[in-house]
């Protein structure tokens, strides 16, 4: 990732904040009434650049450095944000504190104040409510989702309460961007204005519990290229009822007339209704994101693949010959779950350079620390990582203690809800 | 991540619950009151405290100085300075959207009082 990229999320993330708290600075006030509005405008710079970066647009994922990292930033900036926003209130109460306790909970309390402290206290609860949920990865997607939003109304009820405070400048404008942002997010994101619409061509089984749909462009089609990963939202075909939903799939293959193959695994309720779709069924897709294996440098490489984390790297191998000698270690739990197993092993007769490794790891974690070189064999290698959390968190580790330093290890997690 | 929002969360309850304690167990010092004797106080008087140190204002018939206040108000100061030396009532009643300010705001009004306005002539 390259140095500009790098930096521009991290300045938007420091500077909306720092922006906001030097623009409202307040002068000659107690300690703790400074630092009650300080940290409010700061929180409130951050849930700014939180909706910022919950934009799904190639061109912004592009700049930011990829939509997972963005995904991640964005979770990152809102727990800030939170947390400064708890202190908000506790540290004008504080303020009365030393000669008038009462007064102090009266601030604080929304049954001595009026509607502008209710609607704060409405806009904490929400916020405290909705990222308790993203915590706990078993809630259902759809129910997820819906919490979620309230987040979004969280950040406006939050930005009311400081109009009704009688703040309108700067919050009136700063009301209107999160207004704005929230919006580019429903109508280009979550109802697909900046989605393309596809027909699913065909689908194909090829493991237990995966299938791979080929989709073909009804109108323009999205730039892709195979190992990126898109979103798609599957709607009706002849007897099929998609769920509507965009959720990510990696790119297996990508055809001379831009129709385009994804691997899709049944890991929640949609994913599993995906496994009977049937061709014609309406889509939209929206992307293509990722560079996980773009402009990877020349040397020898070791390529891992958890179960579906396999599909990426099968999509480089359908695509190119590749030029420079590559280990695929692919680990898949049983023999039914080995997707794409037969064709693998073709190219890899095919191609010298090639050398593939398929293991069958069971219900346990494979012992990865024999199966895989030792630092002496790691030494020169880059390494693509795909699979599981767990496992992509096991190989970072290993590698670390096996001196390889960071910028030659690769992954790509699509953990992001 | 979750476990700072865990700890945050936590801290912030318990804070949140001396507070409350604190207002029902520990005793309120006494407030200074901006003055002791009651006046009575002109228009013209009234207009001649019209700066940011020196701020009287007129609601609901009586006189209040302000300006030790002034900088804890949760508004921004432009909202509130031009009400500097002027019969406020009207402001006063309708702050947002036509709301008054909060009982809360008119107990804390009432440790400012200095005075009572004499009414204009007709």
């Amino acid at each position: 990732m390259s140095l500009l990229r790098t930096l521009s999320l991290l300045l938007i993330i420091l500077a909306a904040p720092a922006g906001l708290m030097v623009w409202a600075f307040p002068q000659g006030l107690s300690l703790a009434r400074t630092l009650g509005i300080a940290v409010g405008w700061m929180g409130c710079g951050l849930l700014l650049a939180s909706l910022l970066l919950m934009l799904r647009e190639t061109w912004l994922a592009r700049w930011l450095g990829g939509l997972e990292r963005m995904y991640r930033w964005h979770h990152r900036a809102g727990v800030a944000a939170y947390v400064l926003l708890l202190f908000h209130p506790l540290f004008l109460a504080a303020d009365a504190l030393p000669n008038a306790p009462l007064s102090a909970w009266q601030v604080l309390s929304p049954f001595s104040q009026g509607l502008p402290v209710w609607l704060g206290w409405l806009s904490m609860l929400l916020l405290m409510a909705g990222l308790a949920t993203t915590f706990q990865a078993r809630i259902p997607y759809r129910l997820w989702r819906w919490l979620h939003v309230g987040l979004g109304l969280a950040v406006l009820l939050g930005l009311v309460h400081l109009v009704l405070l009688g703040i309108e400048e700067p919050v009136l404008p700063i009301l209107g961007l999160a207004l704005m942002l929230l919006g580019w997010r429903v109508v280009r994101g979550d109802l697909g204005l900046a989605a393309r619409p596809y027909v699913v061509q065909s689908a194909e089984q090829v493991a237990q519990d995966m299938v791979e749909i080929s989709l073909t462009p009804l109108a323009g089609a999205v730039a892709l290229r195979p190992g990126q990963f898109v979103l798609v939202a599957f709607f009706a075909g002849p007897t099929f009822r998609g769920c509507g939903e965009f959720h990510p799939f990696t790119v297996s293959w990508v055809g001379a007339s831009h129709q385009f193959r994804i691997g899709v695994k049944a890991l929640g309720d949609c994913t599993r209704h995906l496994q009977s779709i049937e061709a014609g069924v309406k889509a939209r897709v929206h992307g293509g994101f990722g560079d996980f294996l773009a402009d990877r440098p020349t040397g020898p490489q070791l390529w891992i693949a958890g179960g579906i984390g396999i599909t990426p790297f099968l999509g480089v191998l359908r695509e190119e010959a590749i030029q420079h000698p590559v280990t695929l270690f692919y680990f898949y739990r049983a023999e039914s779950d080995a997707a794409f197993l037969q064709e693998l092993r073709n190219l890899a007769d095919g191609h010298g350079q090639l050398s593939l490794r398929a293991l069958v790891t069971g219900n346990a974690a494979p012992d990865l620390a024999s199966l895989l070189p030792d630092a002496q064999g790691l030494a020169g290698q880059e390494c693509y990582l795909c699979g599981p959390p767990p496992m992509i968190a096991t190989l970072k580790k290993l590698f670390h203690e096996r001196g390889l330093a960071p910028r030659h290890v690769h992954f790509e997690d699509f953990g992001f809800r | 991540m979750r476990r700072l929002y865990l700890l945050a969360t936590a801290l912030f309850w318990l804070l949140v619950a001396g507070f409350w304690l604190a207002s029902l167990w520990l005793p309120t010092a006494g407030v200074p009151v901006a003055a002791v004797a009651e006046q009575r106080i002109s228009q013209t008087e009234l207009a001649q405290h019209a700066e940011s140190g020196d701020c009287w204002m007129a609601i609901r018939g009586s006189v209040y100085d302000v300006s030790a206040y002034l900088p804890d108000h949760p508004s921004r100061p432009e909202m509130v300075l031009p009400w500097c030396g002027k019969e406020a009532t009207e402001v006063y009643n309708t702050k947002t959207k036509g709301r008054p300010h909060s009982h809360n705001a008119d107990e804390l009004l009432v440790k400012y009082r200095i005075g009572t306005l004499i009414p204009a002539k007709q």
